[in-house]
């Protein structure tokens, strides 16, 4: 337990930092309290989106959306604009993986709030921590990215192509663009784990004022970590379509895209511009 | 012993543990469902919108063309029209005009017709007067002058020879 902080406060109570339900299995720890709120999270994601398609089942020809649906649009749509902004098309994975990222992580986050902090038996149980607080999950979210982004720059340049670029502009700075690719997915775990992670400490922090006073900080907190939640999902989302992006900037399918000339162009230099440390490869 | 080593890594929250995989699981579960089940109806519904809306704008544009044509048609007929109007207007005046000239000639016409009628009654009259204040004057006269006279004048040769030579003197006279 020594690395795991726990912070003595005076009057006796003590808030455990990192500290999770665990059961081994296979000869593997799991974080039980964490696949449950993950669960439920993902439930929820898919019970908005089944609720938003319902009415797309349906086989009618109205074209007035339902309000889920309007939700969805708007995050789908935001999306699609930013992946054919920055892609040149509106990619078929990286379009969806970039939307249940977003959506994902928002609803992780956003149990944040809901309180369900029991007592039981003298214990402290949190029975939905936000499961972004926890850098599994956002390794996890991580490594599906930057895996897919690699296969994607592999897929466009070709292997020799996407390996060319590390030893660009000058072979002495390969060891800095290797070390950029491998601190991407470590930057985007830790950057989502470390906003939410704070957020549940404050709301502990703020958890031990006595009742009569805590009600404002705690909501004002609240309000804030909403925000926060939605804002972390969204850079999270974003930097998935740039860092695809990056990794297929310089590379054109001449055969298919001849009617997004202008938009290529506009593209690679936005891409260019955003991405000063991988330049574009001469073809 | 070696546990003892691994416990504290173990515990770090920045490392991560068996959950990572089912984290990995749960996450590629998700986005199979959203990517399969979930957005592409999202995305069909906003082309098909997009698609409605385009349409509806071109039959809008294509329903406004049809109406502008109608109406220009419409000023064309209505302009038509009122050419149409202004030359039979013109053309009822141009016969009017020419009705009252032609009655109006022929008016004169009978006027003269009239005009001449008389005139050729007047002279017809005249010398039927003429004629028949010859035969009468003579008889008249011849009766005066016997009786002033006293011869008479009954002879009819000598009666009209004495007349001719009156009227003759007359006539030479004025």
């Amino acid at each position: 337990m020594a690395l795991i902080g726990v912070l003595p406060l005076e009057g006796g109570s003590d808030i455990e930092i990192g500290h999770h339900v665990q059961r081994t299995w296979l000869g593997m720890t799991f974080n039980v309290d964490t696949i449950i709120s993950t669960l439920v999270a993902g439930v929820l994601v898919l019970l908005l989106g089944f609720w938003a398609t319902r009415a797309l089942r349906k086989d009618t020809e109205d074209h007035v959306p339902t309000k889920p649906q309007i939700l969805w649009e708007l995050v789908v749509g935001e999306v699609n604009k930013q992946v054919e902004d920055n892609l040149g098309k509106v990619h078929p994975y990286v379009a969806p993986l970039a939307i249940s990222l977003f959506f994902f992580i928002l609803f992780c986050n956003w149990l944040e709030l809901v309180p369900t902090e029991l007592t039981i038996a003298g214990h402290d149980v949190h029975l939905l921590p936000a499961p972004t607080a926890d850098t599994n999950l956002t390794y996890a979210l991580a490594a599906v990215t930057m895996v897919s982004v690699w296969t994607y720059g592999i897929r466009q340049k070709g292997v020799k192509g996407y390996f060319r670029h590390f030893i660009e502009p000058f072979p002495v700075l390969a060891p800095l663009n290797v070390l950029e690719e491998l601190i991407k997915p470590i930057t985007l775990a830790l950057r989502l784990f470390g906003n939410i992670f704070a957020g549940g400490i404050m709301l502990a922090l703020i958890g031990l004022i006595p009742l009569y006073a805590m009600w404002a900080p705690n909501l004002l907190w609240k309000a804030f970590d909403a925000i926060i939640g939605v804002i972390q999902a969204f850079i999270f989302a974003l930097l998935t379509v740039l860092y695809f992006a990056m990794a297929g900037a310089g590379h054109e399918e001449h055969e298919s895209h001849e009617e997004y000339l202008d938009e290529e162009r506009r593209k690679k230099a936005e891409a260019a511009h955003a991405d000063d440390a991988a330049p574009v490869p001469a073809h | 012993m070696a546990s003892l080593a691994v416990t504290p890594m173990a515990d770090n929250f920045l490392v991560p543990n068996g959950t990572f995989f089912v984290e990995l699981l749960a996450f590629a579960l998700l986005l199979f469902l959203l990517g399969k089940y979930v957005i592409p109806p999202i995305n069909r519904a906003m082309t098909a919108r997009q698609d409605a809306i385009r349409e509806q704008f071109a039959e809008l544009d294509e329903a406004k063309a049809e109406a502008h044509a109608a109406e220009d048609e419409f000023k064309s007929q209505i302009a038509d029209a009122r050419h149409e109007a202004a030359r039979i207007r013109e053309e009822a005046r141009e016969q009017g005009a020419a009705i009252i000239a032609e009655m109006r000639e022929q008016a004169q016409a009978e006027a003269t017709r009239i005009v001449e009628h008389a005139h050729a009654q007047i002279e017809a009259d005249r010398k039927a007067a003429a004629a028949s204040l010859r035969s009468e004057v003579g008889t008249l006269a011849t009766t005066l002058a016997g009786r002033i006279v006293g011869e008479s004048l009954d002879d009819e040769a000598r009666q009209s020879r004495v007349v001719d030579r009156f009227l003759a003197d007359l006539e030479g006279a004025s």
